[in-house]
């Protein structure tokens, strides 16, 4: 009753102070005094710590890329084979930037479906849960930036598609807004067709705009995480806890060692344009036709299938529903269990998880050849 | 009557001059994976145009090479066709022209008549391997990944190691430090409350 009479700007400040108290924001609340659950999903906890060390790891390689990688349609892809076969240490440290990438996208995903199982977004939390949903939309966008930039069959041709998607969803828009999505496709665009000013933008987007908007969303998501600390994650009323330092923080860094050394062997033995069919690693043809096997990374298979199957504007407004829900859960499932929660994040991953490994076949099956 | 044997040898063999498609349908259907004539060609378009790696660009010096290559009736050691790439020469090489041509018609011996022995791009995977699976054999990152990454373990084990044994020793180093602050601060701590 109290709230409903009280002012808006009071409700507002009040809002405000109690997502950002600042007076946690000293060593002995963040380091001494903070305690993590102890659960069957305490697993769960390293995941935010892992996809920032994968994050960390995508700017040292990305850094290393830089010193040789050209961001031209000459050389782009000349720069990239120049990187790969005889710089010295360059394959393996492109390896190391495409795997990683990889890996930072599989765990933001785990992170996103476990929060959203554990209520990790229920109040006082919802700037957490917003600024990691922008994070994981600012992965995707690194994703399909950093896609198009070895300038091959399948980057450039996958990016005319993207874009063509992108421009397609202007039909379903009422009035002015219907020229919004070309507005947009144009100015990623920047020319008729895919060519240089296409890369130049896409370069200058996944090493510098991504970049600045990942350490303000960061910020604020790292920020909100030491004031309010891990969430309980559970519905038990007792749920036994540890000491953030040293005990979290030393299995949360061994976890990161043990990270390091997996994608590092992987990168080392395990060429990531091994599973690309090889006419699509050739540099891009503007006078030949699409080749065969065009295909979005693994992480876009969730939305490229069901695109291929079913018609355009089912897709995208399923996409738009589940992206508004994505961002407003902690409203929108304010009063859900979170057994229910679990079941909708558990369906979520499945759907997932099948669309990835098993889309291609799907495919095959209803329309009997592929896609 | 040396060149006048040359012209009648390039006559005989440039037309036409296109590129085996069996040999890239067969692939293609084997292993489900799209290739092109860059499999065994400079140019992915195959032999024919004016483009790099293509008959209409060659200069004289080239075409000659070419006559040479296209004159490899019987195995010979020494192909340098042009318009070749190095897996495409090695098969002419290996087999003879004549072969090669008897083969069209059941393009799937050719990785048997090839054998195991030759991997050019030394990724561990023999070159008649690739060509079944539908991978570059001069492409030393492509091919089956299972078989890249154990030839790879095997060729870095070395380094692997190395790499485990670093991992391992820069953690305990870290860990001994966090530990180290922790017993500070508790130290502090019960120093405060004393």
């Amino acid at each position: 009753m109290s709230t409903i009479l009280e002012p808006r700007s009071r409700r507002l400040a009040r809002f405000v102070r109690e997502r950002f108290p600042l007076e946690n924001l000293d060593p002995k609340h963040m380091i001494e005094k903070k305690e993590v659950p102890r659960h069957r999903m305490s697993w769960a906890y390293y995941m935010g710590g892992l996809a920032l060390f994968f994050l960390l790891v995508q700017i040292v390689t990305g850094l290393l890329l830089l010193f040789y990688y050209q961001p031209t349609v000459s050389d782009a892809h000349a720069s990239v084979e120049t990187i790969s076969e005889y710089v010295s240490g360059g394959a393996w440290i492109r390896n190391l930037h495409a795997w990683s990438s990889s890996a930072m996208i599989a765990t933001v995903i785990v992170h996103l479906f476990t929060t959203f199982a554990m209520k990790a977004f229920a109040a006082p939390r919802e700037l957490t849960w917003v600024s990691g949903v922008s994070l994981a939309l600012i992965v995707f966008g690194f994703g399909f930036t950093g896609y198009l930039l070895p300038w091959n069959q399948i980057a450039v041709n996958a990016t005319k598609v993207g874009l063509q998607s992108v421009e397609a969803v202007g039909q379903y828009l009422p009035g002015e807004m219907a020229h919004w999505p070309t507005f947009v496709r144009e100015t990623i665009q920047g020319e008729p067709s895919v060519g240089q000013a296409t890369l130049s933008r896409f370069f200058a987007i996944h090493v510098i705009v991504l970049p600045l908007l990942t350490i303000a969303a960061l910020g604020v998501h790292l920020m909100q995480v030491q004031l309010h600390g891990m969430s309980r994650g559970v519905d038990a009323l007792k749920v036994k806890t540890e000491k953030f330092f040293p005990f979290f923080v030393i299995k949360d860094l061994s976890v990161w060692g043990v990270a390091f050394f997996v994608v590092a062997v992987v990168a080392m033995c395990l060429p990531f344009d091994s599973f690309l069919p090889f006419p699509l690693l050739e540099p891009y043809n503007p006078l030949g036709s699409t080749p065969d096997g065009i295909k979005p990374e693994w992480y876009f298979f969730f939305v490229y299938y069901p695109l291929e199957l079913l018609p355009y504007w089912a897709v995208i407004a399923a996409s738009t529903l589940v992206l508004g829900a994505l961002f407003l859960a902690p409203w929108i499932f304010a009063r859900t269990t979170r057994r229910t929660l679990s079941a909708l994040a558990i369906a979520a991953a499945l759907y997932f998880v099948v669309m990835t490994v098993f889309g291609h076949a799907i495919y095959d099956a209803l329309k009997g050849g592929p896609p | 009557m040396n060149a006048v044997l040359r012209l009648a040898i390039f006559g005989l063999f440039a037309v036409p001059g296109s590129a085996h498609h069996e040999f890239q349908v067969f692939v293609q259907a084997h292993s489900g994976r799209p290739v092109n004539c860059a499999l065994c060609h400079t140019s992915a378009d195959g032999p024919e145009g004016s483009g790099p790696g293509q008959i209409g660009s060659l200069d004289e010096a080239e075409r000659e090479r070419l006559n040479r290559a296209r004159a490899a009736f019987d195995p010979s050691p020494v192909v340098d066709s042009p318009i070749l790439n190095e897996f495409g020469n090695s098969i002419v090489a290996r087999l003879g022209k004549r072969r090669i041509l008897e083969l069209r018609s059941k393009p799937e011996a050719l990785a048997a008549e090839l054998g195991d022995a030759s991997d050019l791009d030394s990724d561990g995977i023999p070159d008649s391997r690739e060509y079944l699976e539908g991978t570059h054999p001069l492409m030393r990152h492509h091919g089956d990944p299972w078989s890249l990454f154990t030839h790879e373990l095997r060729a870095n084990a070395f380094h692997v190691v190395m790499l485990g044994l670093a991992t391992i020793v820069t953690l305990y180093g870290l860990i001994s430090i966090l530990r180290g602050f922790a017993l500070r601060l508790r130290a502090r701590a019960d120093a405060t409350e004393n």
